[in-house]
């Protein structure tokens, strides 16, 4: 028998005990506050549940309920798939847009990069009260541009149920600049050199960002098409905070509904099935963008 | 020991060091839990949810208090907000709960008392000779009775009525001095002092009925019948209210009134549509008039009670506030039953009220109080608060959800156009079923 071997493996699993006590603030935070609340939420969700009392096993009765009795759970979800299906493009493309102005070489630059990455620095809740004045009906700026451009009768926005949506879409292109600063240094990095054998060979300048700055971006928009996947099924925020739901549950999206459920009906097993389907629905919207990714999205060095 | 190492491990007596230090840490903290001011002082910890210049009056109740109270010391946390009121319900989630807190709404004190958090009163209040239904006006005294028990008192009520432009009534060719008092006199009223521009836009409007869990009162209804402990959403009168508020929408196009009012703000701005002189008349209560000396005191104003219907309740109002509760896992219950029997005595609530321009709820501090006697708003207050029609929050456990889909019911007819019948018939099954399940979950 070797005799170096017990050695060895006793040094090994000191290493091991020093590595886990060292990573076990991290690991005990993550199993107290993720794992465990995730867990539990997955279980409450066949309970009645109230937060105060102890929970008691009703099986799928909250998932049946909220398939088959809840109508307000389909009209939030639609709210919701309304935000992901309108807001979420659009929102692309105008961080992209504004990234690629903010690429050009131009005076005084950096101060625009900052103007426009500023609003995405500033809370949610303080730019929510700055755009309500802004969508206000009568005397909002929105309207009184609109008015001055010939538009004789400007929507009510947030108090017109068909308006409520575009209007904190409309909202949200304000706070762009996350999405614009990430395009921003993407676009930095595609090679001039690229740019410059796309001119040699007579490609205009929409075949050069068809065919050169596309692909060459394509992981970063890959990557905030999924985060903004994930952050629009769980819009919540804004019209928490602006229309809390109306005018007539326009604005009451699937978080805002879960929310209600939690912490004004006192049902916390109602609402954590809310939460696992929210989960499965993104789930499913990520890996069906995942496995799209393979036909759009292009690696540098990946031969096509 | 020779032990070849590749790396240094952590070693082990510092390693105990650290354990060891963790342990007196938390043993300081332990200690400092247990703190007591002096042997025979108890501290009690109060948590309350107003804020600002409120929660100065309410500090100021509490040096008192402790000033002649030696023996408890009350520690005064503010829990300002929405999240204070979600912190409420997860301090009752984990048991972490203060041993007195004014931060349970009204609306929700059934939900809280019907799940056994909340320290029943009734032994207390003997003990100290009081009696709820002689000393707060009816309408509170109905909504602290649960079941039987008494969970909490309330310190503030509010009055509702309808606040007008005396300058208005003149210029549309209306009496002043005879504001409206039937529901015909007020639409009547509504229309004369609503103005168009030659484009059809609203100039000013008269009056946009709103709250139909207050004004099925108005009309004679009732959400919940405490006698035969069942819902009531499709009463009768409650459809009638909802049809007079739908009668609004054929008369005025209401999207566009909507954004009318929305255009000038919230109504408690300096530039609400009452203030600025775009609404003749305001459906608010006492807590407004404290706004429009601030913002419009130059405003010709004056008040009337919410008009009724032939067949309706005259002179309705809502009744609710802030309720103080002692949580079940309270630890000094007597000191803060003390606390408590004196925070609900005349004297402080007269002193309380006074000072945040509330309507006092219990009858006795609105009677020994010279500014209660001679204020004419708040003396017109106080007797609608203490007449027979006030009401409070219904004593079940689902209020809260109930009461938002009342509101989203009046939403989906006045706007959206939809059948006020088929809607309260709807609600009426909805919380019917709400309401059982409810029970049944919380006698097991």
């Amino acid at each position: 028998m070797n005799r170096k071997q017990p050695r060895l493996r006793a040094q090994e699993r000191e290493n091991q005990r020093n590595g886990t006590l060292f990573a076990l603030p991290w690991l005990l935070g993550f199993a107290i506050f993720i794992a465990y609340p995730l867990c539990a939420s997955l279980y409450y969700s066949f309970c009645t549940y109230d937060a105060i009392r102890p929970a008691r096993w009703v099986g799928l009765q909250n998932y049946q309920r909220l398939f088959f009795e809840d109508p307000l759970f389909w009209k939030s979800l639609s709210n919701t798939l309304y935000m992901v299906a309108l807001g979420l493009p659009i929102g692309l493309v105008a961080s992209l847009g504004i990234a690629m102005l903010l690429n050009q070489k131009v005076r005084g630059i950096a101060l625009y990069r900052t103007l426009y990455y500023l609003p995405s620095i500033t809370p949610v809740v303080a730019t929510s009260i700055l755009w309500m004045w802004l969508l206000n009906p009568e005397m909002g700026l929105v309207n009184l541009f609109l008015k001055r451009v010939g538009v004789a009768n400007p929507p009510a926005w947030l108090t017109d149920p068909f308006w409520s949506k575009p209007a904190l879409i409309l909202m949200s292109l304000w706070g762009v600049g996350g999405g614009m600063v990430i395009y921003l240094a993407a676009l930095k990095d595609v090679p001039e050199a690229l740019y410059e054998a796309a001119a040699l060979d007579g490609a205009s300048r929409w075949s050069q960002f068809r065919h050169v700055t596309l692909p060459m971006i394509s992981p970063v928009i890959f990557f905030n098409l999924i985060m903004g996947l994930i952050g629009s099924f769980q819009y919540f925020t804004q019209a928490f905070v602006m229309t809390n739901g109306g005018p007539q549950d326009s604005t009451t999206f699937y978080a805002l509904h879960l929310f209600n459920k939690a912490f004004l009906d006192f049902k916390m097993g109602y609402a954590s099935a809310m939460a696992w389907i929210l989960f499965l629905i993104t789930l499913v919207g990520a890996l069906l963008v995942f496995r799209t990714s393979a036909r759009w999205v292009y690696y540098g060095g990946e031969v096509k | 020991m020779t032990k070849p190492r590749l790396a240094k491990p952590l070693p082990i007596p510092h390693l105990k060091a650290f354990c060891l230090g963790i342990v007196l840490c938390s043993a300081f903290i332990l200690a400092g839990c247990a703190r007591t001011t002096s042997p025979k002082v108890t501290e009690i910890v109060y948590w309350t949810g107003w804020s600002g210049h409120e929660f100065e009056a309410q500090e100021r109740l509490i040096a008192e208090f402790n000033r002649t109270h030696p023996h408890i010391h009350v520690r005064i946390l503010s829990q300002f907000g929405t999240s204070g009121y979600q912190k409420v319900r997860i301090a009752f989630a984990g048991g972490a709960t203060p041993d007195v807190m004014s931060t349970v709404w009204a609306d929700e004190l059934a939900a809280y008392a019907l799940r056994g958090v909340l320290t029943p009163l009734n032994s207390y209040l003997k003990q100290a000779g009081r009696d709820v239904e002689r000393e707060y006006t009816p309408g509170v005294a109905k909504m602290l009775r649960i079941e039987g028990k008494t969970y909490g008192l309330t310190v503030t009520t509010n009055t509702s009525f309808i606040a007008y432009n005396r300058a208005i009534f003149r210029e549309a060719g209306l009496d002043p001095n005879h504001p409206p008092q039937t529901i015909a006199e007020l639409d009547r009223a509504a229309l004369a002092c609503t103005k168009y521009d030659p484009q059809g836009n609203f100039v000013r409007y008269g009056f946009r009925p709103s709250q139909l869990s207050l004004w099925a009162y108005v009309f004679g209804g009732k959400w919940y019948d405490t006698a035969t402990r069942r819902i009531t959403a499709n009463d009768p009168h409650n459809l009638a209210a909802l049809r007079w508020m739908v009668s609004y929408a054929r008369t005025y196009d209401l999207k566009k009134m909507q954004a009318f009012q929305a255009g000038f703000g919230s109504n408690e701005t300096a530039n609400g549509p009452f203030f600025v002189g775009k609404m003749a008349m305001w459906s608010t209560g006492e807590w407004s008039q404290e706004y429009i000396h601030r913002y419009a005191p130059a405003l010709d104003w004056g008040w009337f009670a919410l008009p009724a219907p032939p067949g309706g309740r005259d002179k309705t109002t809502g009744a609710g506030g802030s309720v103080f509760v002692i949580p079940a896992a309270c630890r000094h219950k007597d000191e803060a039953w003390e606390f408590l029997n004196w925070m609900s005595s005349p004297h402080a609530v007269a002193s309380f009220c006074q000072s945040i321009k509330n309507v006092p709820p219990v009858i006795a501090a609105a009677k020994g109080n010279t500014f209660f006697q001679t204020d004419p708003l708040f003396h017109f207050s106080i007797a609608i608060s203490q007449g027979k029609n006030s009401f409070g929050a219904p004593p079940i456990p689902t209020w809260p959800t109930y009461r938002r889909e009342i509101g989203r019911v009046e939403e989906a007819a006045v706007l959206g156009g939809e059948d006020p019948d088929k809607l309260l018939n709807t609600l009426q099954k909805q919380m019917e079923k709400e309401l059982i399940e409810s029970r049944e979950d919380l006698q097991r």
